[in-house]
């Protein structure tokens, strides 16, 4: 899923300060924490309250979009409301906001969320995780499913560095260190000749811009 | 002395005088809260334990146990004032966890005219009122008690049901007829709209009784025999497509905007835990400026209400809910006070912080939520009451 966060009130409430019809549309597709039609409301409730305190009233349109990236879905449910108003303010990821801008050429189109990275979530620690850059050149298969991409600091694509303490990152020693975890599992699994296998340097043409399916 | 002060200010009180010993509350009392002394056989009231459910007092047959909230004195004046408001001889008991509305109690019952008695759980009303009642002129009772698996206090419904049982042919034999007293258990449940679900998991993650289950495409499912509606799911659903019976979120705006529309500046309203809290049963209010919206938990404490407080004029929200430990339901106080913490967060960055507190009150210490009113009221009123939108 994608991770994203939300900007400060203050950032949003300026952005939009040159528009006065907004409607803000969220998005129920992969963005975590969910971005849907409750943080659409709440996000309205609170921007309505923080203009007042501006002396601005805005009036706030309030959806969601099954999925924001995806330019059919978000046009069959934008096309309907956006006649009114001058601005969407997008609950959606980078990607969600940037098919809303392309979809309305005419209409401001402003992110709500910082988006931060794909990962996991951990509900009962409440923690949410990077575990993919989208390299291009997926590489779990020889590394027991752990990619040091995102969990190495160094991201070495052939470890460990040796800087490891007790299991622990030299970098950051709250976090594991990826080779180490790699070289536990690849051993559980006896399949310890995989780390010895030499991986090239990363090849950053695969990391497509484009792809048809 | 420090200790004698506590005590007077405790909601309940076991007065040794009168104390025979008996240690029937002891057997009843849900949370154990009740000891005997091995030694002296003294009956010993650990009142940090006790959730005032009324259990006790209403079982004493000693009348050795005083209790701050909806003695049977108190009761009854309550009710023969009633009686003549309403001008009935139906009395309908219920139990503020699971009633309905008036109208779902005609429903229910079958009655369309009738006192209504609402307390939180049926378990603290003792026989004597009920043949008090009788006495008065009273032709019908009807009692709601929650079903036995929902009742907040654990053995409250079931309590109820067997007092009932053996009054019933009490009064049987005294000629007043079969079944003089009708007992019916409900409950209150979530009420999902699978057309808005989105499929995000989060009631099935904060469900704390597995009555939410995300395990098949077309949303999520509800086993409603497992809900104990508690609102946690609704609170915490994205896509707004849960309610909960009785608190459903356009009733409670309703309310909302009655309140406000009686309420004089600078207003400030209280959402609270109805089990944090007993108000008392002519409920009126503390003075013009405060208005109360009862919540079933802590749990359905909602951003969305607070916020539209705020909206509509409200100066600043109090959320008063039970302490962690005392909490009926699961964690619902600690949810609450984690949603509240991250909404106060975000007032702060639009310039509305110290409008919005937090506090925990337990039932037991009746002093409690008077004292956390009195000190945001001044707090309100020292920030002054800014007029918004002008």
């Amino acid at each position: 899923m994608i991770v994203t966060a939300q900007k400060p009130l203050d950032e949003i409430l300026d952005s939009i300060s040159p528009y006065s019809n907004i409607l803000i549309a969220g998005c129920d597709g992969c963005t975590q924490p969910p971005r849907g039609l409750r943080e659409a409301k709440t996000l309205s409730q609170l921007l309505e309250l923080g203009g007042r305190l501006r002396d601005r009233n805005f009036a706030f349109k309030v959806t969601t979009v099954v999925k924001q990236c995806d330019s059919f879905l978000t046009a069959s449910a934008l096309k309907p409301q956006v006649d009114d108003v001058d601005a969407v303010l997008s609950l959606a990821c980078g990607a969600g906001v940037q098919t809303v801008a392309e979809l309305f050429p005419d209409l401001a189109v402003l992110p709500a969320q910082n988006t931060h990275f794909i990962g996991v979530e951990d509900r009962e620690g409440g923690i949410l995780e990077e575990r993919c850059v989208g390299c291009g050149d997926c590489l779990l298969v020889l590394t027991g499913g752990i990619c040091p991409v995102t969990r190495c600091a160094k991201g070495l694509l052939n470890g460990a560095c040796g800087g490891a303490r007790n299991g622990k990152c030299e970098m950051n020693p709250a976090k594991d260190c990826a080779w180490e975890l790699i070289f536990q599992r690849l051993a559980k699994q006896d399949k310890l000749d995989l780390i010895r296998e030499f991986r090239p340097p990363r090849n950053y043409q695969l990391k497509a811009w484009r792809l048809t399916p | 002395m420090s200790q004698q002060v506590a005590e007077q200010k405790a909601a309940v009180k076991l007065n040794e005088e009168y104390c025979s010993r008996c240690s029937i509350c002891r057997s009843l009392c849900p949370f154990e809260a009740i000891t005997k002394d091995a030694e002296t056989k003294k009956v010993l009231l650990e009142i940090e334990k006790c959730q005032v459910c009324g259990i006790c007092y209403s079982a004493c047959p000693a009348r050795a146990i005083d209790i701050i909230y909806y003695d049977c004195g108190f009761l009854i004046n309550y009710l023969e004032k009633e009686k003549r408001k309403y001008n009935s001889d139906t009395l309908v008991i219920m139990c503020r966890g699971s009633a309905p509305d008036f109208s779902g109690i005609e429903r229910l019952f079958g009655v369309s005219k009738f006192i209504p008695l609402s307390v939180p759980c049926v378990g603290r009303i003792p026989e004597e009122l009920l043949l008090q009642a009788i006495a008065m002129g009273i032709k019908e009772i009807y009692i709601l008690a929650c079903d036995e698996d929902y009742c907040r206090f654990d053995r409250g419904s079931l309590i109820t049901g067997r007092r009932v049982l053996a009054l019933n042919q009490l009064l049987e034999q005294l000629g007043y007829g079969k079944e003089a007293i009708t007992l019916k258990r409900h409950s209150l449940k979530v009420k999902p709209d699978t057309d808005l679900c989105i499929s995000c998991g989060n009631c099935a993650f904060y469900c704390p009784y597995d009555a939410a289950k995300l395990d098949s495409p077309g949303g999520a499912k509800f086993d409603l025999d497992s809900c104990r509606g508690c609102g946690l799911c609704v609170a915490m659903c994205p896509a707004i497509a849960l309610d909960l019976e009785n608190w459903e979120r356009e009733r409670i705006s309703t309310l909302l905007s009655k309140l406000l529309s009686e309420m004089k500046p600078p207003k400030i309203l209280v959402f609270r835990c109805q089990w944090a809290v007993f108000p008392p049963l002519d409920c009126l209010p503390f003075s013009p400026n405060i208005g109360t919206i009862d919540l079933p938990c802590a749990a359905r404490v909602d951003t969305f209400h607070l916020l539209e407080a705020f909206q509509k004029g409200v100066d600043g929200v109090l959320v008063a809910v039970c302490p962690e430990d005392d909490c009926k339901l699961e964690k619902g106080s600690w949810w609450a006070k984690h949603l509240v913490a991250t909404l106060g967060e975000r007032l702060k960055q639009i310039g509305f912080q110290d409008r919005l507190h937090f506090c925990t009150v337990a039932v037991r210490y009746p002093e409690e939520f008077d004292r956390e009113l009195r000190q945001f009221s001044q707090r309100i009123e020292a920030i002054g009451s800014k007029k918004e939108g002008k």
